[in-house]
């Protein structure tokens, strides 16, 4: 065919000849004149595509997204862990369930007991092969850990984590590069046979598959075949647009020869592999065969098999129009035509061509998302690495990027914030009201889950990073805290005035806090001002310990904004974020060893090489005694304070600390809790500031609880550090007790501030001791 | 007896310290600053081997679980083959699956001690001391590293008040419990 098609021109060009022949001595002079312009201006622009050629293909450097990982889920024997959130965690970090665990990525389930082929990974800290892990659960935790191949028990594994987000270049390409030493040498093999079979030996173009396209789109009476070579194809989508004209035939023809000469064919090849474009995944291009892979296989490209790969190379034809997820008949047969093609140029034998057409499309039904699943997460990632990062080296450097984010608390997160916001407009709340919440593990600051509207897997205002609001009583604790690092002046029990004050304000006018309940309570103990938040007692204190020394705190508990030294500020008249009230809390919370909230623990080059590490780094508070005594005051808040309804909303006893916040005209609801492991904060109100009837106990306590609930619950570590003590002593009078007496109760003390005088039911028993001791040494008194 | 632990320079605001956290990391990354003329494993002269010598007898060890145990005896293969970097980060991980662990917030303390950051290794040797058993071995260990440290931070006194703490983990009740 090729040959015929090759003499035709020259028939032609006979044939014509006679018709022109008198004016043969014009014409050659016409002739060489545009030649000769032709030529004067060829040159410069060969020189000049010759240049855009090599810079472009040397300095060639495709924009990869950054890629965002969730933590690796640990696993191990008493693992706090149920089957529903190891399915949930699998099912994130795109585990399928199978019965039959061919490859990694797979998992099955049989009654408590979870298999899963775990892929291999490369994690922050090594890289772990694909393995086998069985894990049996029971009453919410792993219980039995091991390898099912060996048999062997396992003290720990842990899971590839999710991909919860990518950094998309701005063209919106998602691509994994290949190297093409690591393509199946069936896809090297069978491109060439499918699109270009005299790859190896053209010089970038081929006259005769041109040809060869020629007759047929000439026999068709219109374009079926390309005629174009893989190196035109690569030039056309390196360098050139789309259209059809001449001359960007033309211009593909001489930079496919240009690219020839100066690069060689594996080179080219591998270009190839990684440029074209494949499929879309909603806004995003699939580009290059190892995205196709995973994108449609879910599956590395290097264990691809021959109809897996036959499907690929038939869908450069057409990605679109051979779409194996929209219209599977018509790849199916494409896939066929090109395994075909595999056994006609002897890449497959009959049997196997017979083999691999008998397969499925083996497509999984949806891809993995790749979307930004977390968004508010994702922006928090964006900011914390924001500081060492460009913008545009997180859209196209292919970073690996590490992050603290759990999935399964994410999900419980979402959820708590949006049915709990739904049922509040149930029962008569406002059905706009916003919502924030941040999880937080309490050690390592480092950030579980975090939401910023009402509808979690929404972009856009991202409230528990941005929404600046008075936090109301959630600062009161600040007060307290700092009179009991005094310790010759307070303890818990120290009684302190709820009465009417009044304070002049820098413009002159007279502030006069009042309570919740309008009332004012007279003489109440340290422990009570706190537990039932009274205004006018914690103002009175406030005044004591002095406004300076709160905003000092602030400051020592990494609250960085601007606050003005009014005294409505020990009522919480300063405008914070959740997640900065969250590294408040997080320092109480793990007893006064202040750690930086991270959502990021390290990240990665495309290739694997470490670039950054942000390690654990603990900033210890001072006076971590207080911080602990303090600790217990904020559990009995939950005990029989504000927050005395939350154990009802928990269906738990556990002990919990937290702390309610409602600001002027009910528009902010707070709540702030920890348990010993985890720190929360919640935030409910409107966007626009009005009054939105809510208490910190009947809007955020409620979402709070609604995350808690579906965490396991650890009791708050109300151990007491050096300088601190648990002591035995009457709640009414204030004074020394002992276990026996009557009305005694067990409360923390900083040392120095104990009180010093003994009930009497104390100085009886101490006398009995005495005299027990007496009758010890000398007997028997008769 | 010090009415309570003071961990040397008081921190300044958390944001300013997160941002030099930051620029520390991408500065330097893990890789430790050049010897400042410390003598060969101070970590073993000066804490562990004197711990060990008076703890002859006196033994408190927590339960571990098996994964921690795992991810510890991974640290201290890197700890002794040199790579402090992997140690931290092996005995991190470990810390998230039991956060107050003594023997876990001391082993990072001796790391921080061989990276030369004597703050963290003040700080959680310190953290260990509040978690732990406040006697026997570990009790001698966390005061050993306190004192080190202290001593690296200019805190002469604090550093010999911390040896007086490390002698008395033997004999004392410990306070507050």
């Amino acid at each position: 065919m090729a040959k015929t098609r090759k003499r035709k021109p020259s028939r032609d060009r006979k044939r014509a000849a006679p018709a022109v022949r008198r004016g043969w001595g014009r014409a050659w002079r016409v002739l060489l004149l545009f030649g000769g312009i032709f030529l004067g201006a060829m040159v410069p622009w060969v020189v000049y595509l010759n240049h855009q050629v090599t810079s472009e293909f040397e300095g060639r450097k495709w924009d990869l997204p950054s890629r965002v990982y969730a933590r690796a889920l640990e696993l191990y024997p008493g693992a706090r862990l149920t089957l529903s959130d190891l399915e949930i965690e699998l099912r994130l970090s795109g585990y399928r369930r199978g019965d039959a665990l061919s490859r990694p990525g797979l998992y099955r389930k049989a009654g408590d007991t979870i298999d899963i082929y775990r892929r291999p990974f490369l994690f922050p800290d090594g890289k772990e092969d694909a393995r086998r892990i069985e894990a049996r659960l029971a009453r919410g935790a792993v219980e039995r850990l091991r390898d099912p191949v060996s048999g062997s028990e396992l003290s720990l594994a842990r899971l590839d984590p999710a991909e919860i987000a990518s950094i998309y270049p701005l063209q919106k390409e998602d691509r994994t590069l290949v190297r093409i030493e690591d393509v199946p040498p069936l896809l090297v093999t069978g491109l060439q046979a499918v699109e270009d079979r005299h790859f190896k030996q053209h010089p970038g173009i081929d006259l005769r598959g041109v040809a060869r396209a020629a007759w047929a789109n000439l026999r068709a009476g219109r374009a079926v075949q390309g005629g174009s070579t893989l190196t035109q194809q690569l030039v056309k989508n390196f360098f050139l647009t789309s259209d059809r004209t001449l001359v960007r035939k033309f211009n593909e023809a001489i930079m496919a020869l240009l690219l020839e000469y100066h690069y060689d064919k594996a080179e080219i090849l591998e270009a190839y592999i990684n440029e074209v474009f494949l499929g879309q995944q909603g806004a995003y291009a699939v580009h290059g065969f190892g995205r196709a892979s995973l994108y449609y296989f879910d599956q590395p490209l290097e264990r691809l098999e021959a109809p897996q790969i036959a499907l690929l190379i038939g869908l450069v034809k057409g990605p679109s129009y051979y779409n194996p997820r929209r219209h599977p008949q018509r790849a199916r047969q494409r896939r066929d035509q090109v395994l075909d093609a595999f056994r006609e140029t002897g890449l497959l034998t009959a049997e196997e061509a017979q083999t691999a057409r008998a397969a499925p499309l083996g497509v999984v039904e949806t891809p993995r998302s790749r979307g930004s699943r977390y968004p508010a997460f994702v922006d928090l990632v964006r900011r914390q690495l924001g500081q060492v990062y460009r913008e545009d080296d997180l859209r196209s450097e292919g970073l690996r990027i590490f992050t603290t984010l759990s999935p399964s608390e994410q999900e419980k997160a979402q959820r708590a914030v949006r049915e709990e916001l739904r049922g509040l407009a149930k029962r008569g709340l406002s059905p706009t009201l916003q919502g924030a919440l941040v999880l937080a593990e309490v050690g390592t600051g480092e950030i579980r889950a975090l939401v910023g509207d009402r509808d979690g897997d929404r972009p856009g205002f991202n409230r528990a990073l941005h929404a600046r609001r008075q936090i109301g009583s959630v600062i009161k604790p600040l007060v307290y805290l700092l009179a009991l690092e005094h310790g010759e002046d307070y303890n818990l029990l120290t009684r302190i005035e709820d009465e009417p004050v009044t304070l002049r304000q820098a413009d002159g006018s007279q502030w006069r806090p009042s309570n919740y309940d309008d009332v004012s309570h007279g003489e109440v103990t340290l422990l009570e001002a706190l537990t039932q938040s009274y205004n006018q007692a914690t103002v009175r204190l406030g005044l004591n310990v002095g406004i300076n020394h709160l905003l000092s705190r602030l400051q020592q508990l990494g609250v960085d904004a601007e606050v003005e030294a009014v005294p409505s500020v020990f009522l919480g008249a300063v405008e914070l974020t959740p997640l900065e009230v969250t590294q408040i809390y997080q320092s109480l919370a793990a007893a006064g060893y202040s750690v930086p909230l991270r959502s990021v623990i390290a990240v990665q080059t495309a290739a694997g090489d470490e670039l950054v590490r942000y390690p654990l780094r603990m900033l210890p508070q001072p006076r971590r005694e207080a911080i602990s005594v303090l600790n217990y005051a904020l559990t009995q808040v939950v005990e029989q304070g504000t927050a005395a309804r939350l154990p009802a909303l928990l269906d738990s006893r556990v002990t919990v600390a937290g702390k309610t916040g409602t600001t002027n005209d009910r528009r902010d609801s707070w709540f702030v809790g920890y348990t010993r492991n985890r720190v929360a904060v919640a935030w409910v109100g409107e966007d626009d500031n009005r009054p939105a009837g809510v208490t910190g106990s009947n809007a955020a306590m409620h979402v709070w609880a609604g995350l808690f609930r579906q965490l396991p619950l650890e009791a708050v570590d109300l151990r007491m550090p050096d300088g601190a003590y648990w002591l035995w002593v009457d709640r009414a009078s204030g004074r020394l007790s002992a276990e026996s007496c009557a009305d005694a109760v067990q409360l923390p003390f900083v040392e120095g501030s104990e009180p010093l005088e003994k009930t009497s039911c104390l100085a009886a028993a101490e006398e009995d001791d005495k005299e027990s001791i007496w009758r010890k040494l000398f007997g028997k008194k008769n | 007896m010090a009415k309570r632990i003071d961990t040397g320079s008081a921190p300044a605001g958390l944001i300013t310290a997160i941002a030099s956290a930051f620029l520390l990391a991408a500065c330097a990354g893990w890789s430790p600053p050049p010897s400042a003329g410390a003598p060969e494993d101070e970590v073993e002269t000066r804490v562990r081997e004197p711990a060990r010598q008076d703890s002859a007898g006196v033994q408190v060890f927590p339960l571990q679980n098996p994964a921690v145990k795992e991810l510890l005896a991974d640290a201290d293969a890197a700890e002794t083959a040199g790579d402090y970097g992997q140690a931290a980060v092996l005995l991190e991980r470990a810390l998230r699956i039991q956060p107050r662990d003594p023997e876990l917030l001391q082993s990072m303390a001796e790391v921080q001690l061989q990276m030369k950051d004597y703050e963290q290794a003040l700080s959680f040797a310190v953290q260990s001391y509040d978690s732990g058993p406040r006697v026997g071995e570990i009790c001698s260990r966390n005061w050993r590293t306190i004192g080190v440290a202290r001593e690296r931070l200019g805190d002469h006194a604090g550093s010999a008040e911390a040896a007086g703490r490390a002698s008395r983990c033997m004999n004392t009740r410990p306070p507050g419990l």
